[in-house]
């Protein structure tokens, strides 16, 4: 901010920012710099003035509490304001805004102020979104704003190219990473309104298969190729996928399985072939000896759960 | 100039100061368990900036006389890796640092144990950050749950209780300015958790001075703002209303609420997919935004078809293929406090069996995990202790409708006592090594209600019904879909339909 013009305010009386009246309950001390500040910036949104110094004293009151919503009204006024669809200006904005966005990743407000300013934008583009968007993954993989403001852009744009390869490079970089693998999800629901064809989702069930192989306790890849199966194979699973599952929990249905339960390598897999087996009554047998071994061993703090999916197995 | 002036005045000073020279080395290193060893100065109460190394801050010590409670804690070498693990490897990760990458320290253990009662399948083929993340927070739990193997828990009601008590009877550090935009949250949660602790424990001198607050916050026509003078936000009005409800018609102020320019707002905010958004010209719109619409609309018995037109619908997408909910309806990863959101906004309209409930009670449940006993927001996420409430009240929300049984609220409940409060730092956090803040205090006394009770529903939404689970409950019980003690919801909400 040092290179910032030196604007002045010598005309404006800053407003009050608290109510001022004694014996306020959870009044926060604020220091000489905020009730300057604030109180300045509080004056000009009174008088709507729409200005470059209008719009220098909403950056520092931003800049002192990120979350202050009313400035980001604000700010978004003067930007409409003053640039209108000025494609130049509203760029210039939006650089503003990544670098304040690369110093306040956990912030709320950020994003659905971008999303107005490329609303407002004659030509918008989905390259420039890129990098912030790269960069902020990067330093935090599973920040929710981030992703959902991604997916935003994906639709916005309609420009579905680059998202696959993102999760792909994601999931490589951390295979348990739950917030890409739901962006596949995304992809797969999104791209092709009718849902994926054959060969995608063939290749999609591969990919998995594999990702599970490298990590086999996994939720995040097991819930996705539930979610393949119950999004676009009607939930059946195959024999084929049976098998796949079954290759995780070696000995765990033969008839003659010790009390303790032999190991297993995943206790998704067998919540997996527990919910298939859960489906057909022929199957009943399989599923409750699959919850129960859940229950006893492989995960007893859901055993309420369990039990639960037990008894809804005669109902 | 009187003590307490002089003594604000030096609090904003040491606050500037630490501003601009920024945290000083030393204490950061201590903070991150490596190598300062020198005392740590730390107020009980408010915490943050003004826990200083002694070094460097020698006359925080001076201030306590002065009503703050400082105490000094002398900072451990990090903890050797505990038997009993099959941890080989364990990370601190210092996230106190703000650089772009977290730098990691390794500590190998000494002894490698394997253990034959472990029952869970260890995340063990594959380091990744995930795994990382996690061993760490699963040392710090495992530590002390053998540190406490035979203690009876108990909630430490009369620390937690001066921690809130403090934010009702001072003004509040600079560095508080952060929650400027968010004042009736800070009134809800303070005044609901100590309601929850001890009904008595509101006293109706702050009743009266949370009514004048939330009426400096409040906008001639009706809605409710982050504070004096700002605008009207969605969410705000949410936190104010449930403030509100807390105060029990003290002076009759419930007549002053403008239900009616709340009403004729919430329809400003309505968007065309049916959810509502934070404010009339910008901000977010998804389920979270939603359900505070429709808690609002309900408790003011202004539930109108107008307002709900759309809104199942918009709910009812944001369910994914995982079971739990999202922010906004294109496959937003399922999350703790946006499930909470959209199943409680399902309740409220009365279409929560619309949703698939069986996969919900499925997510619901995979959260708990067997070693750290709490339950995490996401798949693979940390356990956290405000998730006891987000995803505790969507199981006691399921329980009541009789859709099924999902966590184990007792393990939770020892999560909650302890992992969540520690008998050196009065107020509840979200895990070991993190500091209480207010939020988590209502939210994991919340948690920890809907772990003693049972809960069924008889009627509608606001009459949820309780049985305790436990003989002697730590807490009063809450309605899991509004987030209010039972009998204050029932009186607001009789209140507001007899108007
Ligand atoms: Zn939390």
């Amino acid at each position: 901010m040092s290179d910032a013009p030196e604007f002045q305010y010598d005309d404006i009386e800053p407003l009050p920012i608290s109510g001022g009246q004694e014996g306020e309950l959870c009044q926060i001390m604020y220091d000489g710099e905020y009730r300057t500040v604030m109180g300045i910036a509080r004056a000009l949104l009174q008088k709507l003035e729409f200005s470059e110094r209008a719009l220098h004293a909403t950056s520092q009151a931003i800049d002192l509490v990120p979350a202050f919503y009313t400035m980001w009204n604000y700010r978004f006024q003067i930007v409409k304001a003053l640039y209108g669809t000025d494609g130049a200006e509203l760029n210039r904005e939006l650089d503003w805004l990544d670098e304040f966005t690369l110093n306040n990743p956990k912030n709320y407000q950020i994003w659905s102020y971008r999303q107005a300013l490329l609303r407002l934008h004659p030509s918008p583009e989905f390259q420039r979104e890129l990098p912030i968007l790269q960069s902020m993954i990067d330093d935090d993989t599973k920040n929710y704003h981030v992703w959902s403001y991604r997916r935003w852009c994906v639709l916005f744009f309609g420009d579905f190219t680059n998202e696959l390869q993102f999760a792909s490079s994601l999931i490589a970089r951390d295979v348990y990473n739950n917030s890409a693998w739901c962006h596949r999800m995304f992809v797969l629901k999104n791209q092709v309104p009718k849902g994926p064809p054959a060969e995608a989702l063939t290749g999609e069930l591969h990919y998995t298969k594999k990702q599970i192989e490298l990590a086999p306790q996994n939720i995040s890849s097991w819930n996705y190729l539930r979610g393949l199966y119950d999004e676009f194979l009607d939930g059946k699973a195959d024999p084929a996928i049976m098998e796949f599952a079954l290759s995780f929990t070696p000995g765990i249905f033969a008839a003659d399985a010790s009390d303790t339960g032999p190991q297993i390598q995943s206790s998704y897999a067998l919540e997996f072939l527990a919910r298939a087996y859960a489906k057909n009554e022929d199957t009943f047998a399989q599923a409750r000896k699959a919850y129960q071994a859940l229950s006893d061993h492989f995960d007893p703090i859901r055993k309420n759960f369990w039990a639960y999916k037990i008894r809804s197995l005669t109902a | 100039m009187n003590t307490a002036t002089a003594f604000l005045e030096a609090c904003n000073e040491l606050y500037i100061t630490l501003k601009e020279n920024a945290i000083p080395t030393a204490w950061r290193g201590a903070r991150a368990g490596s190598s300062c060893e020198s005392a740590v100065c730390a107020c009980l109460v408010c915490v943050c900036v003004l826990s200083a190394c002694t070094h460097c801050f020698p006359f925080t010590r001076a201030l306590c006389s002065f009503g703050l409670v400082f105490r000094t804690n002398h900072l451990k070498k990090p903890p050797a890796p505990m038997a009993g693990s099959d941890l080989r490897t364990v990370r601190f990760i210092n996230t106190q640092l703000l650089g772009r990458r977290r730098p990691t320290v390794e500590l190998v253990s000494e002894d490698e144990h394997d253990l034959q009662e472990d029952p869970a399948i260890a995340m063990n083929s594959l380091s990744t950050e995930t795994t990382a993340d996690r061993e760490e927070v699963l040392f710090d739990c495992a530590e002390l749950y053998e540190a406490l193997a035979d203690v009876e828990p108990t909630l430490f009601k009369h620390a937690h209780r001066s921690y809130l008590d403090y934010a009702l009877g001072h003004p509040l550090p600079p560095q508080m300015k952060a929650l400027d935009a968010s004042q009736p949250w800070l009134l809800y949660w303070t005044a609901c958790a100590l309601r929850l602790m001890d009904p008595q424990w509101l006293t109706q001198d702050v009743q009266r001075k949370m009514v004048h607050k939330l009426a400096l916050c409040a906008l001639d026509s009706g809605p409710y703002c982050g504070g004096f003078g700002q605008q009207a936000h969605l969410v705000c009005n949410y936190a104010a209303i449930n403030a509100l409800a807390l105060c029990d018609n003290i002076d009759g102020c419930w007549a002053s609420i403008k239900r009616e320019g709340i009403y004729e707002w919430l329809l400003t905010l309505k968007m065309p997919g049916g959810g509502f958004r934070t404010g009339a010209l910008l901000g977010e719109c998804d389920s979270r935004s939603t359900y505070c619409a429709l808690s609002v609309a309900s408790m003011l018995g202004v539930l109108t078809p107008e307002l709900c037109e759309g809104v199942e619908a918009f709910l009812l997408r944001c369910q994914t293929y995982e079971g739990g909910f999202g922010a906004c309806p294109h496959e937003d990863e399922a999350h703790g406090g946006y499930t909470f959101c959209a199943a409680a906004g399902l309740a409220i309209l009365g279409s929560l069996r619309k949703c698939d409930t069986a996969k919900l009670l499925d997510w619901c449940s995979a959260r708990q995990t067997n070693e750290e006993k709490g339950l995490s927001g996401r798949s693979n996420k940390l356990v956290d202790g405000c998730y006891s409430y987000w995803v505790g009240a969507v199981a006691a929300i399921l329980e009541a409708y009789g859709l099924g049984e999902s966590i184990d609220k007792s393990q939770l409940r020892e999560y909650i006592l302890k992992c969540c409060q520690s008998k050196e730092r009065p107020g509840l956090r979200d895990k070991p090594g993190k500091s209480p803040d207010y939020y988590h205090t209502a939210y994991v006394l919340m948690g920890l209600s809907a772990t003693e009770y049972s809960f069924s529903v008889r009627d509608c939404p606001q009459r949820i019904q309780s049985a305790r689970l436990v003989e002697q409950p730590d807490v009063e019980p809450v309605n899991p879909i509004f987030g209010l003690p039972i009998d204050v919801l029932a009186r607001f909400v009789d209140y507001n339909a007899a108007r």
